[in-house]
């Protein structure tokens, strides 16, 4: 992968970068002040007015209205108590820190008159001093959007679960770029939707996914390993349009596709959504480009993020010297679920320390981007401090883990990342550059940091997942002519043929999670999932008598080898028992299940038999990979490359005491797995590979009495979409009639 | 129209309050269709009764949760109803009648007895303050259980992302195996029960 794509993929898996076109919600008003008798007429309604309605009246967001003194009044007690301790109106920077237009906060003294008024039972007061309702756009906010986008079709929420995140594509399609000052947000289930990030993602690359599941748009909260793309701002509840200040816009090339990242938090009744989106253009291209100031760049991405379980105080830290005078119109700042606080200071060249943000509850929910009121000039050498605190206890109650796990950095919400960001603009083209330059400097040495530390194999992986194409199992024969095909189209890997042959195990993969989970198909071609948890399932092997399977589990650091009935259910209901614990943190395939009960795996470049009886302690067997031992126990098969060479297929006794001389080297190219005996233990079928695909599927006749001997090897047929060789082994029939493949399906 | 206005009363009136010692009171209300229903002795061998309301959010994000729970625990005798601690400051009772059975109808409640508490009589005999609290009473109509039905929410506006804790299931298995239960009484979070009575006192004002 090369680091532009990484860097683009960046830009748009972190959409909470927010483009400056946040919409904050309306204004608030000047402080009212307890008096003896609070009414509602005068001193209540005006704080509800200013405050409360914008979301909470008919036809809005919040769950109920409070326009009215019955509104109000048989919720007093409620309203008194969610005011009183902050959780509304929903604001969670630090009053003080950093001041923001729009700040949807109430005073100490309203609070105060809320709590009065309900103890004092609610008066209504003189009806002739109530304020007027305050009145509403129904339509556009910002009037009659240049262009109207609507998502193609409706969104169906389900009526419960947990928190949806949704990915829907409404193609522009714009034939020359246009700068956008504004989007204005109008999702039709308000109820439901609870924010939506906006970006622009150019070349199909979204499209390519929307729709894949059956429904509208697709899942997740990451968009990678797509090409070109970018950040448009966001909305959440509450919110209302505003236009960037100072003639700013952003970009939005032609031929891109406009892409809702929406949060849905479902509320105990389905629901469906179907938004639109109106777009404010400017004429022409501004002067100055808005540039995301982020710390600790691509939201610390390099910095071996690795939460311990429990640690309530991890936390990383950043900072930066800019390089040219700054002004800076907005911070927004992003964790997933274990962040708790987010804390941004700048110090001017003259020591003077400027607030920037404090967030000291982060929620998930609320991806808010914070507009200063007054635009805030940071010169050349000021200094920005970045915080970033996690809690992965149990006392944080949206860690997604019970019990806690260890966490590291990644996309998905399960695994952590953090950064606070400024909307900034530099005075000059010069500066822009300048700052660009450094900008793209931090990139680049948090990039090699990832390189170093495992952060970007494990990136990696998550974008080949995601890139990977969709695969069939398919049953071929000895010439390799398709016979059947057997469930959906998945990521699927090591398909593993019963010893009877009329069932299939296989690591089918999920493109969200990125865990791989067991599935068991059927002769009828119907699939069902053996296994459902959020670890790493792999390499099943079928037990003799086909009613176990035994696979490696991975956790961080620990392979384990389980043992779970083949008929049981994915639900945790059935037991899997714990039957091997491997800690060197190295990988461990299993490759055999004998008719003696021993387990075979391979881990490092040595083979092991694991006693399914007895003490279950592993033997070293011998160096090598993919070890099958043959029906009558006499005999083992493998793979081996001596010490880095090619790999080559071979064939021993199995009693280790044996010379060496009765080693037999099966064939003369290189080969790796694809090991099967037939049930009479006198042929054996092995993968050649050329490069790391597997070149071609062979077969070779064995005897074993008096000495070893191996005939000539026959080519049988050249596979289709085959990998890992090495974990294939069971992909043929015990009777060598029928194999497996797994052919790419567009 | 005396048929309906007869109706009206029912809905009301809890029809008759009889007081036992150390046991929950049998109180009667009257449902939607004006039948008369006990909620804490369905003759079942435990009976939950859910303090819901039409308008709050958190109750309603726990229509699926109590919608299972019933017809799971069905099987195992145990009889639910559902109490509407609604606020009704509309003109007539009927609308108020009418967002209730919406609220049936939308949040797939049809099968469940269900009546609006408006004395707050069902709520009281309890001391329910909270939508949605569960409350389990026995076959010999002790409260058992009173609280939240899980811990999903962690206070207002913080979800779990797992939920840790099912209290009335478990409540339930316990009074069901007749053992006790483990955590009798658990803090509800959600919307305070409102005194009507409140409000009228400033209704002429």
């Amino acid at each position: 992968m090369s680091r532009r794509i990484l860097l683009a993929f960046f830009a748009v898996a972190v959409l909470w970068q927010s483009a400056g076109l946040s919409q904050a919600p309306a204004r608030a008003a000047a402080p009212q002040s307890g008096t003896a008798r609070v009414t509602f007429s005068e001193t209540i309604a005006p704080i509800v007015y200013e405050k409360c309605v914008t979301c909470h009246r008919p036809g809005e967001a919040a769950p109920f209205s409070l326009v009215s003194y019955e509104d109000v009044a048989k919720r007093g007690a409620l309203i008194a108590k969610v005011t009183a301790s902050r959780y509304m109106p929903p604001w969670h920077a630090t009053h003080g820190y950093g001041e923001f237009a729009d700040e949807r906060r109430l005073t100490d003294e309203q609070i105060a008159a809320i709590g009065e008024w309900v103890k004092q039972g609610m008066p209504r007061g003189d009806g002739a001093k109530m304020p007027r309702v305050p009145e509403f756009t129904d339509g556009w906010h910002l009037g009659k959007p240049d262009l109207i986008l609507e998502m193609p079709a409706g969104y169906s929420v389900p009526a419960a679960g947990p928190d949806q995140f949704r990915n829907f594509v409404l193609p522009t399609k714009l034939t020359e770029d246009k700068w956008v000052r504004a989007v204005e947000f109008r999702p039709s289930a308000r109820k439901v939707v609870h924010h939506a990030i906006f970006t622009w993602i150019k070349g199909g690359a979204a499209a390519s996914r929307d729709g894949a599941d059956g429904k509208p748009g697709f899942p997740g909260v990451g968009l990678p390993g797509l090409t070109e793309s970018g950040a448009l701002g966001g909305w959440a509840t509450g919110g209302t349009p505003t236009f960037l200040p100072e003639g700013l816009a952003a970009r939005l090339p032609m031929g891109s596709d406009f892409v809702l990242q929406t949060h849905f938090h479902l509320s105990g009744k389905p629901e469906t959504e179907r938004s639109l989106v109106g777009l404010y253009f400017a004429d022409r291209a501004p002067e100055r480009r808005l540039i995301n100031i982020e710390a600790p760049p691509l939201f610390a991405f390099g910095r071996a993020l690795d939460i311990a379980p429990g640690a309530k105080n991890h936390s990383i830290e950043d900072s930066l010297v800019l390089p040219v005078d700054v002004r800076a119109y907005a911070v927004s700042a992003h964790a997933h679920y274990l962040g708790r606080e987010m804390k941004a200071d700048a110090t001017l060249p003259d020591g003077t320390q400027r607030p920037l943000l404090w967030i000291k509850d982060w929620d998930f929910n609320w991806q808010d981007s914070y507009t200063y009121k007054q635009p805030l000039d940071l010169p050349k050498g000021t200094r920005i401090d970045v915080k970033v605190v996690y809690d992965n206890s149990t006392d944080n109650p949206r860690n997604p883990r019970n019990p806690p796990r260890r966490v590291k950095f990644g996309l998905q919400s399960q695994d952590e990342m953090g950064a606070v960001s400024l909307l900034a603009t530099a005075r000059t083209k010069e500066d822009e550059q300048a700052l660009m330059a450094l900008l793209g400097e931090r990139a680049k040495t948090a990039l090699q940091a990832a390189f170093k530390n495992g952060d970007l194999v494990r990136m990696q992986q998550v974008l080949r997942i995601a890139e990977a194409p969709s695969q069939r199992i398919t049953l071929v024969d000895r010439q390799g002519a398709t016979v059947a095909t057997m469930g959906e189209p998945g990521l699927l890997a090591q398909p593993a043929f019963s010893p009877d042959g009329s069932r299939v195990a296989a690591i089918l993969t999920n493109r969200d999670s990125g865990y791989g989970d067991i599935w068991i198909y059927d002769t009828d071609g119907k699939g069902r999932a053996l296994t459902a948890d959020e670890e790493g399932d792999s390499t099943p092997v079928w037990s003799p008598d086909g009613r176990q399977i035994a696979y490696v589990r991975a956790d961080f650091d620990t392979n384990g080898i389980y043992v779970r009935a083949a008929d049981g259910a994915a639900d945790g209901s059935a037991r899997a028992e714990l039957v091997y614990k491997h800690t060197t943190g190295a990988p461990l395939f299993l490759t055999d299940w004998s008719n003696a009960g021993l387990l075979c795996f391979w881990t490092g470049e040595s083979i092991y038999a694991l006693p399914l009886n007895g003490d279950r302690k592993p033997v070293e067997l011998l160096r090598g990979r993919a070890g099958r031992i043959s029906p009558d126990g006499r005999l083992i098969a493998y793979s081996d490359n001596n010490g880095g060479g090619p790999m080559k297929t071979y064939v021993r006794r199995l009693n280790l005491s044996a010379p060496a001389t009765e080693v037999v080297q099966v064939h003369d190219g290189t080969a790796l797995g694809g090991l099967v005996w037939r049930a009479d233990g006198k042929a054996l079928t092995f993968t050649s590979l050329a490069g790391l695909q597997v070149s071609g599927v062979w077969q070779v006749e064995i005897s074993d009495a008096p000495t070893l001997a191996v005939g000539p090897p026959q080519m049988l047929f050249r596979p289709v979409g085959v990998a890992t060789p090495a974990q294939l082994s069971s992909f043929a029939t015990r009777d060598l009639e029928r194999f497996l493949t797994l052919v790419p399906v567009r | 129209m005396q048929r309906r206005r007869l109706m009206w009363l029912a809905l009301v009136w809890p029809l008759t309050v009889t007081a036992a010692a150390d046991r929950v009171k049998d109180v009667q209300v009257g449902d939607l269709d004006g039948r008369v229903i006990r909620p804490f002795a369905t003759g079942a061998a435990a009976s939950v009764v859910f303090f819901v309301a039409t308008d709050c959010p958190v109750s309603n994000a726990y229509a699926p949760e109590i919608e299972r729970v019933c017809r799971e625990f069905a099987p195992r005798g145990v009889g639910c109803s559902l109490m509407y601690e609604d606020v009704d400051t509309a003109a007539s009772p009927a609308t108020l009648d009418r967002q209730v059975r919406t609220h049936l109808d939308e949040y797939k409640h049809r099968g469940l007895p269900a009546a609006i508490d408006r004395s707050r009589a069902v709520a009281t005999a309890v001391r329910a303050t909270i939508t949605p609290t569960a409350v389990v009473v026995d076959r010999q109509g002790a409260v058992r259980y009173r609280g939240r039905v899980d811990n999903l929410y962690a206070a207002l506006g913080k979800t779990r992302q797992q939920i840790t804790s099912h209290d009335l299931r478990d409540a339930l298995d316990a009074v069901l195996a007749g053992r006790p239960v483990a955590h009798p009484e658990t803090e509800a979070i959600g919307c305070f029960i409102t005194d009507p009575a409140l409000l009228r006192t400033h209704e002429h004002e």
